[in-house]
């Protein structure tokens, strides 16, 4: 059984492909159309700034398949926090074990970089309409607007996702932590809040 | 300087450039001039001829106060940069007393300096893999590392160590997200900072020592 994919997939999973063999800078737009079976002519109707687009749309369409693996592993979860938790333990290690992204960072990162720069408003975008939603049924604390509170969530994400600095993301109880109190204590009320506690005055 | 070589006037041009500047003076010089260079071309097309030209020397003298050469003397500005920052934050924090104020400051000083440092500005327009060359992944590690090595201190009057360094990290994570775009605050504007502050960071901390956990 043959599964009918459309060619700009086609050429895309080509892409890849070919940057998985020959690196970003060696993988021109006809190892592209030889590895998907096409004409470059048909390659260039997709992609009519050459190889440059061809190798960006490539990193884009990477990020939307990481992203859309991220969705699904955090679907099942019941609620906003356990989302955020899973989202940072599935969403690291499938960084640190996609093994195109780690070979590209080690050996041709400054090609590499670029690219990502130009997926990032989309990734913001996916990411944070997700946490949007899930939003939309949190009771949040009186002084916070949902919308800051999503962009809050999504440029705070992103950044432990892509860079956890000393936080260890494959521990389950130091993530829950770290979403417990910087992610969700200022957005979610806590039934102490109800004491009017206030140590830090 | 050497005082007793004599007057220059009436010396040709080349003795003169080849008595010993005074290294600082020179190395300032160089960093500003680079600055300069990179606010109006970025770092690829910026090249040792084109600083030298701007601190008025020769390619050598700058070779011999750099012997890394173009990368060396990238690297030393920046750190002079980051450097000069930090001793102007820290004046600034001096005299706050709440982890509120000092957060938030910090925020609106960091803000407020990356809009207005012209060779960054270029660098986030025109050549964003530079930035995140330091600013993804590993790559910004030096960075977390910096944020937390100058703010813990700031912050252990009020917090514990542990909860010390996670907001350093935090401060510099939130002025990153700012910088990428990530965020709807102004974080130039200090109204918006303490917003930010006093509605996301605070309710995490005093959750934390309620919580009774101690050190990751």
């Amino acid at each position: 059984m043959t599964i009918e994919v459309d060619t700009r997939t086609r050429i895309l999973v080509a892409a890849v492909a070919c940057v998985g063999r020959a690196g970003l800078d060696k993988t021109s737009l006809e190892d592209v159309a030889q590895e998907a079976g096409l004409s470059r002519a048909t390659v260039y109707r997709y992609f009519e700034g050459g190889r440059d687009q061809l190798v960006a749309a490539a990193v884009a369409w990477e990020v939307a398949n990481y992203l859309a693996r991220l969705g699904a592993a955090t679907a099942p979860e019941p609620d906003l926090e356990a989302k955020l938790v899973r989202g940072l333990l599935f969403g690291h290690r499938a960084i640190d074990e996609h093994a195109l992204l780690q070979r590209l960072l080690s050996t041709e990162r400054d090609a590499l970089l670029p690219n990502l720069r130009s997926v990032m408003p989309m990734m913001q975008r996916l990411v944070r309409s997700a946490i949007r939603a899930e939003l939309e049924s949190v009771a949040v604390r009186p002084e916070v607007d949902r919308d800051d509170a999503a962009d809050y969530l999504t440029g705070l994400f992103l950044s432990y996702l892509g860079s956890p600095g000393q936080w260890d993301l494959d521990d389950e109880e130091a993530v829950r932590r770290l979403v417990r109190t910087q992610f969700l204590a200022g957005i979610v009320p806590r039934a102490t809040d109800v004491t009017g506690e206030n140590p830090w005055q | 300087m050497r005082g007793g070589d004599g007057q220059t006037a009436g010396m040709p041009a080349r003795r003169r450039e080849s008595r010993p500047a005074s290294v600082p003076l020179l190395v300032e010089r160089v960093m500003d001039a680079t600055l300069r260079c990179v606010a109006r071309w970025g770092v690829a097309k910026t090249t040792l001829d084109d600083i030298a030209r701007e601190a008025s020397c020769s390619r050598a003298t700058i070779y011999r106060a750099f012997p890394g050469g173009k990368d060396s003397v990238l690297f030393a500005t920046g750190e002079r940069e980051i450097r000069r920052f930090l001793d102007d934050l820290a004046g600034q924090l001096q005299p706050l007393d709440t982890v509120e104020d000092l957060v938030a400051t910090t925020l609106v000083v960091a803000a407020r300096a990356i809009r207005t440092h012209e060779a960054l500005g270029y660098l986030l327009e025109h050549e964003p893999g530079v930035v995140l060359r330091h600013a993804a992944f590993d790559g910004l590690d030096p960075l977390l590392t910096l944020a937390r090595e100058f703010g813990t201190p700031e912050l252990e009057r009020f917090l514990s160590p542990e909860a010390a360094q996670a907001t350093a990290e935090w401060t510099a994570r939130v002025v990153l997200a700012h910088v990428l775009e990530c965020q709807r605050f102004d974080l130039t504007n200090l109204d918006d900072a303490h917003r930010l502050v006093s509605t996301y960071l605070l309710p995490g901390l005093t959750a934390d020592r309620r919580a009774g956990s101690s050190a990751a």
